[in-house]
């Protein structure tokens, strides 16, 4: 052993401060963006709430013919809205929280968007505003309330969005057959979910959606549906029809991801029986079912949602169009009341391209 | 068609009856499906080989704008992108493959022929029917010795339960649809001398085991997960649904069966089900599928012809005995 083995000269305080250099530059990209380590960029959930799950947009698509319903978020309007905040692609995986009861702590410094029925939403106890992207620090716990003004499922999107598996090409959680999203169910107590990896942005922070864009959540809904498939003359009877769309629906208790059950009706019918397909005047030989239908499971309506079944040996009189059916997913169980408004072809296309063209960044503006 | 919509305004447009083809209605599903119905509400196999033969020229005509279809018995739904594809415009090609499609007679389908093993009055839909009997209905008409062939029996006029089983064995069965749960088919017997039918249970039954095989009318089923159901069982088969996916028959999706797969029954004994179900999770049982074959529809109503006195004579029985039997 030599001397130069033991002593420091300034050689060695120069190459050790080179090394410290690039410990601490290491350390702070490790800090900002929660680094490449998984345990430093998680999720933790504290509280699940209700229903919270993992969604994409637009769900589990081109599976349809094999009985698969595509999941994804009931609101594709709010859903899409917060991702755009956050500055993620709008389909990107996000959470949905139902009713709210929902708290969660952060590993890592990022940026966050809740958006959809209003909550109160607070980080460290701190109230944040909805519909505006904000900050979230290493040990931060955000927390959303109960809704009780209107609406019933928020949206919390994360820069970079949630790093879960896909299955069959989507992070959707499925929660009729226990697949995708978060092993495929309602997030838990104790769960550590991984998010994508992305550096913080620091000017991610503080966007805001127009305030008219915001949409008002009610007790009472008008949602814009189409006549048919099934409608009159040759299944229901006119008056049957113009009962549809005049009635105003109180959403039964019994609704949820599969369907929104309205109250049963003495309905006319155009048929007497379903023939060969059923005694019942709604039987049909089975058929494909549209995405946001409304399915008249003997004489009660119930509108077929994200997670519904893909066919059945039932009528559906009505279909909600692409620009409303959103709405359907805000609408409260045993509370909400929905009338549904016929709309044309073309007055619903319109409909749906205006808003497909206001989920846009020209939306955005500094809160 | 400015005036039809006064009169019919879930219709989008029809195209009249012509030659063998019903005609068609084409249906608005809202502003992203469109749905058609083909000819009467009658349940014929023709309609649905039809379909594929659509849903086929659909596929070769790769449509801009169209996302996929839901070919059914006598119906076909297409999911399709509006704000690419204008509704009337679809309607319109549409409307031509309809004469792109070849007659009926000349359709040739791809279809797989799958051999299931199923042991009948099988230990687990026996134990459901069980607890159906102590906690739901306790004077079901359609259980009798503690399960539903014997029902089966009466309910179309066949002297035993071994008649229902050879009965059973002794079709193939077409799968015409997939859907209301995921992977679960819905299939009708190819011959119709063995064509048996019943009515579903009332009130529903609360549990079914996974891959249960039952019929209600005159499909059968069998059931992808655990669930609620109607359909009178027969007994138990093979996993044709695994979320993890641990057998090489669900490599690409957790979902075996296909529309237009032609299933066979392979009676095999309750203990024998057991180690197969059990090589099936571990991975070394090989699901015998023939892929290659396809399925001739002019030979097939040809055979349809050739036992038209027959298929009277059994379904005049079978009317016979299903007014004397008792309705759950």
């Amino acid at each position: 052993m030599t001397d130069a083995h033991v002593c420091l000269g300034w050689r060695e305080l120069s190459q050790m401060s080179i090394y410290l250099f690039f410990y601490l530059a290491w350390a702070t990209w490790r800090i900002e963006t929660g680094g490449h380590t998984e345990a430093l960029n998680m999720m933790e959930v504290v509280e699940g709430g209700i229903q919270t799950t993992v969604q994409d947009y637009p769900g589990r698509v081109g599976f349809l013919d094999l009985g698969m319903y595509p999941a994804g978020p009931m609101d594709h309007l709010a859903f899409r809205f917060a991702n755009l905040l956050v500055g993620n692609p709008l389909g990107a995986a996000a959470l949905e929280v139902t009713l709210g009861g929902f708290k969660a702590r952060f590993d890592r410094h990022c940026v966050i968007a809740v958006t959809g029925a209003p909550m109160p939403v607070t980080v460290n106890g701190v109230e944040v505003p909805m519909w505006q992207s904000f900050e979230v620090k290493p040990g931060d716990l955000l927390t959303l309330g109960m809704a009780k003004t209107g609406g019933f499922r928020a949206y919390v999107a994360i820069h970079g969005g949630i790093d879960v598996p896909e299955y069959m090409g989507s992070h959707a959680t499925f929660t009729v057959g226990g697949f995708g999203g978060f092993e495929g169910r309602g997030l838990k107590k104790g769960d550590r979910v991984q998010l994508k990896l992305t550096p913080f942005s620091q000017k991610l922070v503080g966007r805001a959606l127009r305030k008219e864009l915001v949409p008002t959540y009610s007790f009472e809904w008008e949602i814009e549906a189409m006549r048919g498939p099934q409608a009159d003359p040759d299944y229901m009877a006119a008056e049957d029809m113009e009962f549809f769309f005049s009635h105003s629906w109180k959403v039964d208790r019994n609704s949820n991801r599969m369907g929104i059950r309205l109250e049963p009706h003495k309905w006319q019918w155009a048929r007497e029986t379903g023939g060969v397909a059923g005694g019942h005047p709604s039987n049909i030989l089975d058929n494909g079912y549209a995405v946001w239908t409304v399915n008249m499971c003997g004489d009660q309506p119930i509108i077929l949602t994200a997670d519904g079944p893909s066919l059945g040996g039932f009528i559906c009189n009505a279909t909600l169009i692409h620009a409303s059916s959103w709405k359907a997913g805000q609408l409260v169980p045993g509370r909400d009341h929905v009338k549904f408004k016929e709309v044309t072809i073309d007055e619903a296309i319109a409909m749906a391209r205006a808003l497909e063209t206001s989920i846009s960044e020209t939306n955005i503006v500094r809160g | 068609m400015k005036g039809r919509e006064h009169t019919n305004r879930a219709v989008i447009d029809r195209l009249p009856k012509s030659g063998e083809r019903p005609e068609v209605i084409y249906r608005y599903a809202g502003d992203r499906f469109i749905l058609l119905e083909y000819g009467d509400m009658v349940l014929d196999l023709r309609t649905n080989f039809r379909i594929f033969g659509l849903n086929d020229a659909i596929k070769k005509a790769r449509i801009d704008g169209v996302i996929e279809t839901v070919p059914a018995l006598r119906s076909m739904l297409i999911h399709y992108d509006s704000l690419k594809l204008e509704p009337a415009h679809l309607v319109d090609i549409l409307k031509q493959l309809e004469s792109d499609v070849p007659p009926v007679e000349s359709l040739i389908i791809h279809s797989r022929r799958i051999e299931l093993p199923i042991a009948f009055e099988d230990r687990y839909t026996r134990a459901d029917i069980e607890r159906y009997v102590k906690y739901t209905r306790q004077d079901a008409p359609n259980i009798i010795n503690g399960h539903n062939i014997e029902y089966i029996a009466l309910y179309n006029g066949l002297s035993s339960k071994q008649q229902v089983i050879d009965y059973i064995c002794s079709t193939q069965w077409w799968n015409a649809c997939i859907g209301f749960w995921p992977g679960l088919p819905f299939m009708f017997p190819l011959d119709p001398r063995y064509a048996i039918v019943a009515p579903k249970y009332n009130p529903t039954r609360p549990w079914t085991p996974e891959g249960a095989v039952g019929i209600g009318g005159p499909c059968v089923a069998i059931y992808p997960v655990a669930s609620p159901g109607g359909y009178q069982l027969f007994g138990r088969t093979l996993p044709i649904f695994d979320l993890q996916q641990r057998n090489p028959a669900f490599k690409d999706n957790p979902i075996l069966l296909r529309a237009t797969d032609r299933v066979e029954w392979q009676p095999v004994s309750d203990d024998k089900l057991e180690v197969l179900r059990a090589k099936v999770f571990d991975g070394s049982y090989r699901y015998k599928i023939v892929s290659y074959e396809a399925f001739h529809v002019k030979s097939y109503l040809k055979f349809l012809d050739s036992i038209k006195d027959e298929v009277a004579e059994f379904q005049r029985k079978q009317a016979d005995a299903a007014k004397s039997a008792p309705v759950p």
